[in-house]
């Protein structure tokens, strides 16, 4: 069986694809979702094998939800809208397919026949989010857990973020959050220009850098603005001096 | 068509005027060229004539007429400040134009004699001369004379000036105007309906026919209707409000349609100004953008007041939406944009348009002059 997931704002659209979806004898709908955080969580708690994701969701939009989504562990993504040309076009290189508002059955026999030849392709799911992430401003805002629940933060907020085994904790001022990703995938998400890795396991936002005190054996220390103090390792320092001195 | 341009046309004239100063200052300086050569002209003539006459003081001839230059350049001077400020509103009906400054003719006239005189008298005598003339009588007679034909001669030519520039600034104002309203046509049209809108509804038919055969029939019907609604013929700017209110209805319908359980909509309606004429669509991108800012977005429960009522003489549309709000670096959208544009087109500086922010929601609010509509 394959796992599906459906998020969309309108229960009439959902109910159609869902239907549609049963139809198939092949095709388990794990999870339907009215808005985009829920869709987030839902993808998150049921890892589905392919997620059709509406664009124009409350919360966040389509492209935001996949934006959001750790490469290496994304479904297959199917978009779904009714009228965007800009995201359309960006989708026609890289999705697995997306779906024009209205469809009908043979075109989605089309899609399920793309998505049945291409399941657990990572390099697929990658590249889908890949692209959402240049349409979206996925670099500004990042999806993190808060009790039971999902929530944005502005990555401005982010001091520092420290890897753990297949967990990073992500320390902004007033709290830290642990995050089920890996940090390669998260710099790439937040990109080059406002984070920099300083050790295998650790990554600062060059705003909070206060200060680069010297270690011995040419290690240094990085004073961030909460006082807290980071190893910068030998590998990383060349990279980050020349950067701060820029 | 034609009485709504020709209304246009005739109402923003107020905007016109600071337009039009402009343009008669950059031809007063011809005037005072024209005015130098004049007079250089007169001079030369009289100094002629007074050799002639086997006169031998040159002074005496530059002195005379210079004199009488002096005075009638404070004359114009008076007129292309004063005058033009008081009298210029009347270039549209030169009878009276002409009236109002003629009437000073007199004043002129005995000021032209006494002052002038004056001088010539004082100034001989500071030579130790006496200024001889014909009797007083004969030359108040003579001079007056004289200034009437010559006050008629650069009113004249002031007029043509003032009147060609005036009607040059009109003109210009004319074509901004015209310009203004095919574009806004344009816009309207164009964002009467959003291509998202019809797509979503299409798509929620598409759904409901496999669940709900009545409701998908019931909204194919409503997109209908809004379909035929929207692709009737521009022609008519004004609609009655009741229709105006029937195509938002028909909107709204199909929207709640779609998000039946995320939006609630009011209706404040004084139904006394059903019958007042508002620009056809008008409201149409305000509620899309009620739906699509907040309805669409947000995870909440939102409502949205829709209103026309009445504020002295003026009709005062809003629309005003819980569950959305203007960010701090907030620029005007397209739809409110169009709003303002053709509410300026249609009725200049009589109508306004803004929207407001606050906590709980955004409103947007047009305020326009409230007529009968008269198809």
């Amino acid at each position: 069986m394959i796992r599906a997931l459906l998020a969309d704002d309108e229960w009439a659209a959902r109910a159609k694809l869902a239907l549609w979806l049963s139809e198939q004898g092949d095709i388990d709908v794990v999870a339907q979702c009215e808005d985009g955080i829920v869709a987030a969580e839902a993808i998150s708690r049921h890892a589905p094998e392919v997620a059709f994701l509406d664009i124009q969701m409350p919360g966040l939009t389509g492209l935001e939800v996949a934006a959001q989504l750790e490469q290496g562990e994304a479904p297959l993504l199917v978009f779904v809208t009714a009228y965007d040309a800009h995201a359309i076009r960006a989708f026609e290189l890289n999705a697995i397919d997306y779906l024009l508002k209205p469809f009908d059955k043979d075109r989605l026999l089309l899609t399920l026949a793309r998505v049945r030849g291409r399941i657990r392709d990572r390099a697929a799911a990658a590249s889908a989010v890949a692209t959402a992430r240049a349409q979206t401003h996925s670099s500004e805002r990042l999806l993190v857990p808060d009790g039971g629940q999902l929530q944005l933060i502005e990555t401005a907020t982010i001091e520092w973020i420290e890897a753990d085994d297949n967990y990073v904790h992500v320390h902004t001022l007033s709290r830290t959050y642990l995050l089920r990703r890996t940090l390669q995938d998260l710099l790439s998400q937040l990109g080059e220009r406002q984070f920099a890795r300083i050790h295998k396991s650790a990554a600062v936002n060059l705003t909070a850098i206060r200060a680069l005190a010297p270690l011995f054996k040419g290690d240094h220390e990085v004073q961030l603005g909460s006082g807290k103090t980071v190893r910068l390792s030998r590998r990383y320092k060349d990279a980050l001096f020349a950067r701060m001195q820029r | 068509m034609a009485a709504i341009s020709s209304e246009a046309a005739a109402d923003p004239l107020a905007g016109g005027l600071t337009l039009e100063a402009g343009a008669i200052r950059r031809s007063d300086g011809l005037l005072y060229a024209l005015w130098g050569l004049f007079w250089v002209l007169l001079i030369v003539i009289a100094a002629r004539d007074y050799f002639h006459g086997g006169g031998q003081q040159l002074w005496k001839p530059l002195f005379w007429e210079g004199s009488s230059a002096v005075f009638s350049t404070l004359l114009l001077v008076l007129q292309r400040t004063a005058g033009r400020r008081s009298y210029n509103r009347w270039l549209g009906e030169p009878m009276k134009w002409f009236g109002h400054h003629l009437k000073w003719l007199p004043v002129c006239a005995l000021g032209f004699v006494v002052v002038v005189y004056g001088v010539r008298h004082g100034v001989y005598a500071l030579l130790g001369q006496t200024y001889r003339h014909e009797p007083w009588a004969f030359v108040i007679g003579y001079e007056s004379l004289k200034l009437s034909l010559f006050i008629g001669l650069w009113l004249g030519v002031i007029f043509s000036f003032d009147s060609f520039a005036h009607w040059r600034a009109q003109q210009q104002h004319l074509l901004a105007l015209q310009r203004a309203l095919a574009e806004s046509r344009l816009a309207a049209l164009s964002s009467q309906l959003r291509p998202h809108f019809f797509f979503n509804a299409l798509n929620t038919i598409s759904a409901l026919m496999h669940l709900d055969v009545a409701r998908a029939n019931r909204l194919l019907t409503r997109l209908g209707e809004l379909l035929r609604a929207s692709l009737q013929p521009q022609g008519k700017d004004l609609v009655p409000l009741a229709e105006e209110l029937r195509l938002l209805e028909l909107y709204t319908q199909i929207m709640l349609e779609r998000f039946a359980d995320r939006v609630t909509i009011e209706w404040r309606i004084d139904h006394a100004l059903l019958t007042r004429g508002v620009p056809a669509m008008l409201m149409q991108p305000l509620v899309e953008n009620a739906f699509k800012h907040a309805v669409e977005r947000g995870r909440q429960r939102v409502h949205i007041e829709i209103a026309a009522v009445r504020d002295g003489g003026n009709l005062v549309l809003s629309v005003r939406n819980t569950g959305s709000s203007l960010p701090p670096d907030f620029h005007e959208g397209v739809g409110m944009r169009n709003c303002r544009e053709r509410l300026q087109v249609l009725y200049g500086e009589a109508a306004t348009a803004w929207l407001n922010g606050s906590a709980t929601g955004v409103e947007a609010v047009l305020v326009l002059p409230c007529r009968e509509h008269s198809p």
